[in-house]
This record gives structure tokens, C-alpha cells and sequence, in this order.
């Protein structure tokens, strides 16, 4: 069905100016638009494209699978690109075309390869912390280096991933690395936010609630993010309702959609020691922390950093991404904070004028 | 338009004030009289509505009226978002919270318990494997999987070392 069929003229009216009738027109025309793309939706929903950019599996580890996008490679240096563990799918990061920040990064010259944890089930609850940074993030690394050929790496980890690689990389300071990126991830959990407050020992028992359930049910990581926000179901509804003329807004929506549904479980060992070492005693920035038997130091991070936080993160705020670059030893360091939330700052429209250029040109000017 | 516009918007900052002490109150002191949230911004809603309406069968309204409508629902949203969040960020929140989880989990374990238990008898009584067993495979596949790789490692530890021996040669 076409969209003229839809069209209704605004009739002349005595002491409207036809400018006036024109904006009305333009308001009638998209209301249509809105009503044809809403009744689509609901009786026509199209499973969106997501994850358009080549890539190619490189390792597979249980549920971990090491994924390469091959890029005319400018840059000698790869990135591993390190997401957080659970809560959520990590296709956001190639989420469609145009839209992606892997796919940004490869037209940069960058060969990239994504660490996707993939979604532990209820066999891998014994799994900790300490084993991901010791058992599956340095396979991982390895992997990458030998699948590229390279002698040196670049690290980026975003959200949970820059805590992960942050304790890979202060307790193992052989690990030839050449730059390290933390976009929005949190350091020092004394500025967490909401989230440090409400899993305060005081007040969270984590060991009564991982011994009573097991492992971290997707439904309850739903509840905890929707409850940072309560009014954010409601702001998307309004905000789809006001560009839903909008054929590409749509699309969009459909494929963030898709993705911000999707959550996924916490292995328990992982989000006991994760609560108790990070959010409540904070031992990373403490430097009290041990992984492998080896002392986790971020001033063994000699390489140059790079700390980008959102203004309006409310899930890792600014003041708790940004105390990385003064944790570390590089002499090379730099921290941003660029507009946008916890998610816009790496995806949608505002991530690709701000956040993508800054993390590839800062990148590029050291691979 | 626009003083009625602004007009609007200094009522809203208004209740917004009164919603967010009226919160903060309320999460403070648990023990006072219920509170109806809704009283804070009925009145401001019923205004805004009546404006509108007003606008409308005048017949002023401007064609960018439902930019303005927007607008205002945005930044409505934005006042209660920030209000919520600093009632979330206190500590009489975070102990209700915690309570609540508490109780939740000291209501749902026995249950669980019992579930499991039921389930795990139902499946033995059908000589189907239980859903502990299915698990317990499982975690020996990942423990074979790991073993797998130690040997591997090691492989390619012996084969760097062969290498490096016949290098030198």
C-alpha cells in the first residue's frame, strides 16, 4: 500500500495563512505515516537485520566465541574490543548498517575482533570473575594476536569489559599492549551510582541471593536496569510515537528494540565476586585485588589510555570511569566525556559524531 | 502562545518542587499516612489538558503546537526522572530495597526447593534424566573442554621451544 493513499488535504480556512495550512498539512500526512507504520508494526513485525558487518569466527571457548571483522587494515595494531558479561547481546556494537561502531571502526582501518562472552547457563554458575580474566580473556588475547599476526594489541573494553580487561592487564604486565580504551566503564566503584548505593553490603546480601537462586535470572538483571530508570519504557513509547512518520526511525527502533529485550543471565560465582570485589569493597582501585595468585595493579598499565565516560551515564557515571587515567603509570593518558547515556555514547546517531570519531582518531594517531 | 507556554512550564517546575519534596518526605518517613503520588501532578495535567483544549476550540492553535506538547512531555519526563533518581539514590531506599529482597528470597527458596524436588522425583518416576543431571553433563563437557586445552597449550609450548631449538641449529 502506498503512502499517497493516505493523504488528506487540509482545507483553505478563513484567516489561516497558507503557510500555517502547509505546516498543518505536513502535521496530518505524518499522523497518517504514524498510523500506517504503528498498524504495520503491530500486524506486520519484521525481525530486524542486525549484525551486517563480515566477520569471521576465530576461537571458541564454551560459550565465548572470538569473532574478527577484517578491515583494508591502515593500522598495524588490532583492537580486541572486550563488552560486558551478561545483561545484554553484544550485536548493539554491529547493531545495522550505518549504525554500527564495528563497522566504523573497520572503514577506519582498524581490524577488530570482539570477544562475544556468549550466554552462560546454569552448568557454568561455578564460573567466577577471576576465571574469566584468567582463563578466558587471555586465550582470547592470544588468539587475536596470533590470528592477526601482530606483536602488540590494542584493549577495548566497554562497560563491564573495561573492569575485566583492566584487571587482565594490571596483573599481567608482560601482555604486549599498545593502547587501552575504557568507554564507560567503571573503575572506582565508590562513584557508581545508583546501582553502588543499592548492592551496599548493608543492605545486599549477594551471598543469600546467589546460594538461594543459583545463577542471576535475565528477568531479575531486567528489573534492576529498568528500575535505574523507570521512566525510560515510557520516553521510548513517546519518542516512537513522535517519529514514527519516520520510516529509518523506525527501522532503528526496531533493531535497538530487538536488543534492549534481550537480557541475559549472570553466571552466580561471576556476580558474587563481581558485587563483593568491585561494588562493595571496590578493591580494583584499592589495588587489593588478586587474580591468578598474581597482585591486580592498574599502575602496571604503562601503555597509553584512553577513558571516555557519558555525561548522562547513570550505570557507570563520569566520576567513576574517570579516576582510570590517574590509576595508571602511562604519561600518555586522556579522559573525555562525551553527551549521550550509558548506550548512546557508542550507539545510534549522537555515538557516531561524537564517540566513534574521537575513539578512532585517538586510536589511529597510536596503532 | 508563548506565555502560555511559559506559563505551563513554570507550573511544572512548580509541582516538580512540590512532587520531589513530597517524595523525599515520603521515602524519609516510612511511618506517616499513605501518600497518593498522583495528587502532585492531577492538578498540573487537568491545567495543561485545559489549556490545550482551550487552544484548540479557539481556534489559536499554532501548527507547531505538537512540538510544543512535545516538548513539554519531554521535559516533564526529564523533571520525574530526576526526581525519582534522587528518591532511588537515598538510604532509606536502598534498606527498602534490600528488605524487600530479602524477603523475596526467604519466600522463594523453600519454594524453589520443593519445585526442584518435585521435578527431579517426576522425572526419575518417568526414568528421564533430571534436569541436575543434564547439568552435571554438562559441567564435565566444560571440564573436558578446559582439559583439552591445557594439552593443546602445552602442544604449542613444546612446538615453540622445538622450534626455537631447531632456529638456532
Amino acid at each position: 500500500m502506498k503512502d499517497e493513499l493516505f493523504t488528506m488535504v487540509v482545507p483553505e480556512m478563513p484567516g489561516v495563512s497558507s503557510e500555517t495550512r502547509a505546516r498543518w498539512q505536513e502535521e496530518v500526512n505524518r499522523n497518517f505515516l504514524r498510523m500506517k507504520h504503528f498498524s504495520e508494526m503491530v500486524m506486520n513485525p519484521k525481525e530486524p537485520e542486525i549484525g551486517p558487518t563480515p566477520r569471521q569466527e576465530i576461537y571458541r571457548k564454551n560459550k565465548s566465541r572470538l569473532y574478527r571483522y577484517e578491515s583494508r587494515r591502515m593500522h598495524r595494531t588490532p583492537v580486541l574490543f572486550v563488552p560486558n558479561l551478561g545483561i545484554s547481546r553484544p550485536y548493539i556494537f554491529d547493531l545495522m548498517p550505518r549504525g554500527s561502531f564495528i563497522e566504523y571502526m573497520t572503514q577506519q582501518g582498524f581490524d577488530m575482533y570482539l570477544l562475544d562472552w556468549g550466554v552462560f547457563g546454569p552448568e557454568d554458575n561455578g564460573l567466577t570473575f577471576e576465571d574469566v580474566v584468567t582463563k578466558i580473556l587471555p586465550r582470547m588475547a592470544r588468539k587475536a594476536l596470533e590470528s592477526s599476526g601482530a606483536r602488540e594489541l590494542s584493549v577495548l573494553g566497554y562497560c563491564m569489559g573495561a573492569p575485566i580487561s583492566a584487571s587482565y592487564l594490571g596483573s599481567t604486565p608482560e601482555f604486549p599492549l599498545k593502547n587501552f580504551v575504557d568507554m564507560a566503564g567503571p573503575i572506582d566503584f565508590a562513584h557508581a551510582g545508583l546501582f553502588a548505593q543499592w548492592l551496599d553490603a548493608r543492605y545486599f546480601d549477594v551471598d543469600k541471593y546467589v546460594d538461594t537462586m543459583g545463577s542471576i535470572p535475565a528477568d531479575m538483571v531486567k528489573a534492576g536496569f529498568k528500575l535505574l530508570k523507570p521512566t525510560m519504557d515510557l520516553s521510548t513509547n513517546i519518542n516512537l510515537w513522535w517519529n514514527l512518520w519516520n520510516p529509518e526511525y523506525v527501522s532503528g527502533f526496531n533493531a535497538l528494540n530487538k536488543w534492549a529485550n534481550e537480557y541475559q543471565p549472570f553466571p552466580g560465582e561471576f556476580f558474587r565476586q563481581w558485587v563483593k570485589d568491585f561494588y562493595q569493597q571496590n578493591r580494583l582501585v584499592r589495588g587489593e585485588l588478586r587474580m591468578g595468585g598474581r597482585p591486580v595493579s592498574l599502575r602496571n598499565i604503562h601503555a597509553p589510555v584512553l577513558a571516555v565516560g557519558a555525561k548522562e551515564d547513570n550505570i557507570a557515571p563520569p566520576g567513576c570511569v574517570k579516576p582510570l587515567i590517574t590509576a595508571v603509570s602511562s604519561t600518555d593518558r586522556e579522559y573525555v566525556e562525551l553527551p549521550g547515556g550509558h548506550i548512546s555514547l557508542i550507539a545510534g546517531r549522537g555515538a557516531s559524531v561524537h564517540c566513534w570519531p574521537k575513539v578512532a582518531s585517538w586510536l589511529a594517531a597510536r596503532s | 502562545m508563548a506565555d502560555a507556554s511559559n506559563q505551563l512550564f513554570d507550573m511544572w517546575k512548580k509541582q516538580v518542587e512540590e512532587g520531589s519534596q513530597a517524595w523525599l518526605r515520603m521515602l524519609g518517613t516510612p511511618q506517616a499516612a499513605p501518600m497518593d503520588p498522583q495528587a502532585f501532578w492531577r492538578p498540573f495535567m487537568d491545567q495543561g489538558i485545559a489549556a490545550w483544549s482551550r487552544a484548540m476550540t479557539q481556534g489559536q492553535a499554532p501548527p507547531d503546537l505538537m512540538a510544543q506538547w512535545k516538548q513539554f512531555l519531554d521535559q516533564w519526563i526529564a523533571a520525574w526522572s530526576k526526581v525519582l533518581e534522587q528518591a532511588m539514590g537515598t538510604e532509606a531506599f536502598a534498606k527498602t530495597l534490600g528488605k524487600q529482597m530479602e524477603g523475596f528470597l526467604n519466600a522463594a527458596s523453600p519454594v524453589k526447593k520443593a519445585a526442584e524436588q518435585q521435578v527431579e522425583t517426576s522425572l526419575a518416576g518417568l526414568g528421564l534424566a533430571s534436569r541436575s543431571q543434564l547439568i552435571a553433563v554438562a559441567q564435565q563437557i566444560v571440564q573436558l573442554e578446559e582439559k583439552i586445552e591445557g594439552v593443546e597449550d602445552k602442544l604449542d609450548a613444546v612446538l615453540r621451544r622445538l622450534d626455537a631449538v631447531g632456529g638456532s641449529r
